[in-house]
């Protein structure tokens, strides 16, 4: 008998959340569903971050092993900021495993552009054009009859929240219509879906989950409503023989302040800005290391940055140094860095070179920031109220070997290992 | 109040200049990654939202924030006019013109690959007030050949109307320019004041072929940038004396009414054209200035000083390359109707007083310009205004510098005072700020007498003396402002070197070192 494997994704949401609203029955399919697998917190990825996540989720691999970093990184050689995408992702992704199987992978972030592949492919944010986010390019006729949008426009929020609600909904709602075309119309091995819309409802609008009493409270948990009830449209159109994920890329949780590391850097005399020039080209040759978002720190190497001026013998005291200096930042007497991670600690692959020196881990709401153009260290964040948290993504597995197969305290690097062991 | 700050005349100017002014860029939006957001508007960026590039040049970098320098960028090589991009595409709209041909042949020769449209309205408009250019030019094909066999460059054109949009779309795709320089206007404040239909002609080919270009650019090329030219007489001549700032106030300028205060920062500087035809262009000025404000697009608008010249290396590199010379009432500027009246004894014929104070520029520097403009591109959505002039220059002392040259080709002239066939202030004071293009590493090179007397040197051949000497009776103006068709009588004639200065000084604040 052919088993199926359906993945659902939801972009940002954390753990809690979900046990939260389950419990309160807003998400009631999911509710059921709890205690037919294994729902756990599940570890996310060094940062925690959208793309590194996603790329480890759908690669089963470390960051120094596929390469993606974060959102962004320096173009060798220079100081501009560049933001890998599919094309820079260095280990093949689940849906190239086996050419046997058909796959349908629907939204998921840092897959543009897409790649042919057995089967179905629309990727998700950043997704540029729409003819290079779309696998086969024949669909694209049938994507625009269903007003398919990769993402809602982040610039709306600023105009309006309600409008952006409303975009909000009428992207989902054309991203549901998708999937169910799709399931009907494609014969599949592996469906993946992911909505992401809920990572942009918590980072703009953490405070109507938490405050019952904002305007926008209702129409958050609505949100959830629906993806739960796709979670149960979904479940119901599987049988029992085949398996359901339902997993998140990382957690999100309320932002206190906003920590810009780089002006930080500045005031500790590690980091020297020239304000003439424009974003990272405004670092001088005296500077010892700079900061990318959201908690890395690039120690300024002679061999790989223009200015460059670290020597190699001097690495081991700086990163000393860095370590020191930056476990002390406080606010209002509170600590706000939990863990400095040095590259060799958390990572491993061919690609460590190109790895952070540091990865500094918060704690609970502080947002850490690699702005180069800020003048003070902590800012009340004027748009954002979610920020992302490392330790509670979500992960569901439902299927008949799920207790063996899940391990204990999992990571989204577990995500491929599980799926090749499903139904086995 | 002269800026003392001028920054030093480096060779490069614009080495720390970005993608972000790069026409090659591909602007695809902007990224807010703490927000996991996407839009796909173009904002600038603010902190931690980042614009999102992809290079049509170099697709392998992917997509990234657009802060390459033109130093760190091998697709920005370094000329004597600062990095340029290499083999940059170029339009020239208005090609087979006095400006059009001279700038096309000195970029081609720098390496730029060339295109250009031209419908000979020029040419035609010359032939229909019953003259010609007075340098032989040759037929655009016999240009063509001449520009390949001597300097080795080949040029792209079309015969075509800015206006057939079908035409112009088709070679704007086929072309993709990183750079347009649209010289397709009727340039002649006279041909349009002759009657309705001159008028019209002028008001509909420069406002709606420019307005058509707009929309194509949008569609086609909204990232290269359009340098347009404009003139000084859009500016009119402000009597109370204000400064010709660069199109747009400055920010210390400030407007007091009422014991009330306000800045004029940013604001486009008040307009006051002096003819139908530099209606035209202020009317194009807007059309520019809105559509950099609605689609992002960006432009240069070029305040022009009055022309005048013959030379740049390459139209003197052989008799085919030789850019045109008017010298009837319509189309020859001041001083190289001057030249042509001194060269055939007759009187220099001065308008009005003759206390006018001009903004004039020589043809080389003009071109240099030019090429210093394409090479550091606005920012998108950026319309700046820059005042292209070397120097002030009131038409009496004008008349007396070609009488002094004159004399050194063994020629003496005399000057005649005529009624003044315009309406325009006679007497006026005029202080003009340009600091852009200095800022852009211009500094003048052609001095006026030296531009002079280059003029000299080529009008007294025989050949070219001859074809004057045809055209001469269209020397002295008939179109008058009035709408009345008659000869301007002769208000005076004296000899150059028996007038006292007097009056009003140019006073232009521009770094000439």
């Amino acid at each position: 008998m052919n088993r199926k494997t359906v993945i659902i994704g939801i972009d940002g949401v954390p753990y809690k959340l979900m046990d939260d609203l389950s419990n309160k029955g807003i998400m009631p399919y999911f509710q059921k569903l709890k205690s037919k697998g294994i729902f756990r917190k599940m570890r996310s990825s060094i940062p925690h971050i959208s793309s590194v996540s996603w790329s480890s989720i759908i690669t089963g691999s470390n960051p120094a092993q596929h390469g993606i970093f974060g959102f962004t990184d320096l173009i060798p050689n220079t100081y501009t900021l560049s933001f890998p995408d599919f094309n820079a992702l260095k280990v093949k992704p689940f849906w190239h495993h086996n050419e046997n199987k058909k796959y349908v992978i629907i939204n998921v972030p840092s897959t543009y552009p897409v790649k042919p592949l057995n089967g179905v492919h629309i990727s998700g944010f950043i997704s540029l054009d729409m003819d290079k986010a779309v696998y086969p390019s024949s669909l694209l006729g049938k994507l625009e009859e269903l007003q398919y949008e990769v993402d809602v426009d982040a610039g709306t929020v600023r105009t309006s929240k309600s409008l952006f609600l409303k975009k909000l909904t009428q992207t989902n709602e054309a991203r549901i219509n998708t999937y169910r075309y799709l399931w009907e119309k494609e014969k599949w091995d592996v469906f993946m879906f992911v909505f992401t819309g809920s990572d942009r409802l918590e980072h703009f609008l953490w405070n109507a989950y938490e405050d019952k009493t904002h305007e926008h409270h209702q129409a958050f948990l609505n949100y959830f409503k629906r993806v739960d009830e796709i979670i149960g449209e979904i479940n119901q159109r599987i049988s029992d023989n085949d398996s359901l994920i339902i997993l998140s890329d990382h957690g999100m949780e309320q932002i206190k302040t906003n920590v810009n590391i780089n002006y930080f850097l500045e005031q500790t005399k590690f980091l020297y800005l020239d304000k003439s020039k424009k974003e990272y080209n405004q670092i001088t040759k005296k500077s010892l290391a700079f900061s990318l978002d959201p908690g890395r720190i690039y120690l300024h190497r002679e061999s790989r940055y223009p200015h460059g001026s670290v020597k190699e013998q001097d690495e081991k005291n700086i990163i000393q140094d860095l370590t020191e200096t930056l476990s002390n930042i406080e606010y209002n007497n509170e600590k706000v860095i939990k863990k400095i991670y040095q590259k060799q600690e958390i990572y491993h692959g061919t690609e460590l070179e190109r790895a952070p020196d540091l990865v500094l881990i918060e704690n609970p709401g502080f947002s850490l920031r690699g702005a180069i153009e800020k003048n003070t260290l902590f800012e009340q964040d004027p748009i954002l109220t979610g920020k992302h948290t490392l330790e509670d993504s979500v992960l569901f597995v439902k299927s008949e070997n799920a207790d063996k197969i899940v391990p204990p305290s999992p990571t989204v690097e577990d995500m491929v290992s599980i799926l090749s062991k499903l139904n086995k | 109040m002269v800026k003392k700050n001028y920054k030093a005349n480096k060779k490069f100017h614009n080495k720390d200049r970005t993608c972000w002014n790069c026409p090659a860029a591909k602007l695809k939006g902007n990224v807010d990654f703490r927000g996991c957001g996407q839009s796909r508007k173009i904002m600038s960026a603010r902190g931690d939202e980042h614009i999102m590039i992809e290079c049509k040049r170099r697709p392998e970098l992917g997509r990234y924030e657009p802060t390459i320098t033109f130093e760190q960028c091998p697709q920005w090589e370094k000329t004597k006019y600062g990095h340029l991009l290499k083999n940059m595409r170029i339009m020239i709209l208005g090609i087979d013109g006095y400006l059009g041909w001279t700038l096309a042949l000195k970029l081609a020769k720098l390496g730029c690959r060339i295109s250009g449209i031209d419908n000979y309205t020029r040419r035609n408009c010359v032939k229909e007030r019953g003259s010609h250019s007075v340098v032989p030019i040759v037929s655009m094909e016999e240009r063509l050949k001449a520009a390949r066999k001597v300097l080795g460059v080949d040029i792209e054109f079309r015969e075509m109307d800015i206006r057939d949009r079908k035409k112009l779309k088709k070679f704007l795709q086929k072309e993709q320019p990183e750079a347009i320089v649209h010289y397709a206007e009727i340039p002649s404040a006279p041909y349009s004041m002759i009657d309705a239909k001159h008028a019209i002609e002028v008001q509909n080919n420069n406002v709606l072929g420019t307005l058509g270009l707009l929309w194509l650019m949008k569609d086609i090329v909204p990232n290269t940038s359009l340098i347009k030219l404009g003139t000084f007489g859009e500016y009119g001549t402000p009597l109370t004396g204000r400064p010709l700032f660069e199109g747009i106030f400055p920010s210390d300028a400030i407007l007091k009414w009422d014991n009330r205060e306000w800045s004029l920062g940013g604001e486009l500087t008040p307009r006051d054209p002096i003819s139908f035809y530099h209606v035209s262009k202020v009317q194009g000025t807007f059309n520019v200035y809105e559509a950099a404000k609605y689609w992002w697009l960006r432009s240069y608008d070029v305040m022009q000083g009055i022309i005048y010249g013959v030379h740049t290396d390459e139209v003197a590199a052989g008799p085919n390359l030789r850019t045109r010379y008017d010298v009837d009432e319509f189309f020859g500027t001041v001083v190289n109707r001057f030249v042509a009246q001194t060269i055939m004894g007759l009187p220099i014929t001065v308008y009005g007083t003759g206390e006018q104070i001009r903004a004039f520029i020589a043809l080389e520097d003009a071109i240099e310009c030019m090429i210093r403009l394409i090479a550091s591109p606005p920012e998108p959505g950026q319309y700046d205004v820059v005042n292209q002039v070397t120097g002030l220059h009131k038409l009496n002392d004008l008349a007396e510098t070609v009488a002094k040259v004159a004399k050194k080709f063994g020629i003496n002239t005399q000057i005649q005072r005529l009624e003044n066939p315009r309406i325009e202030a006679e007497v006026h004071p005029l202080e003009v700020e340009s600091t852009k293009l200095p800022d852009l590493g211009f500094r003048p090179k052609v001095s006026l007498e030296k531009e002079i007397t280059r003029i000299f040197e080529l009008l007294t051949q025989p050949e070219i003396k001859k074809r004057i000497e045809e055209k001469a009776h269209l020397f002295i103006p008939k179109t008058t402002w009035s709408g009345e068709r008659k000869e301007s009588e002769v208000l005076e004639v004296y000899e150059p070197g028996t007038k006292k200065k007097k009056g009003y000084k140019g006073i232009l604040h521009q770094p000439q070192k």
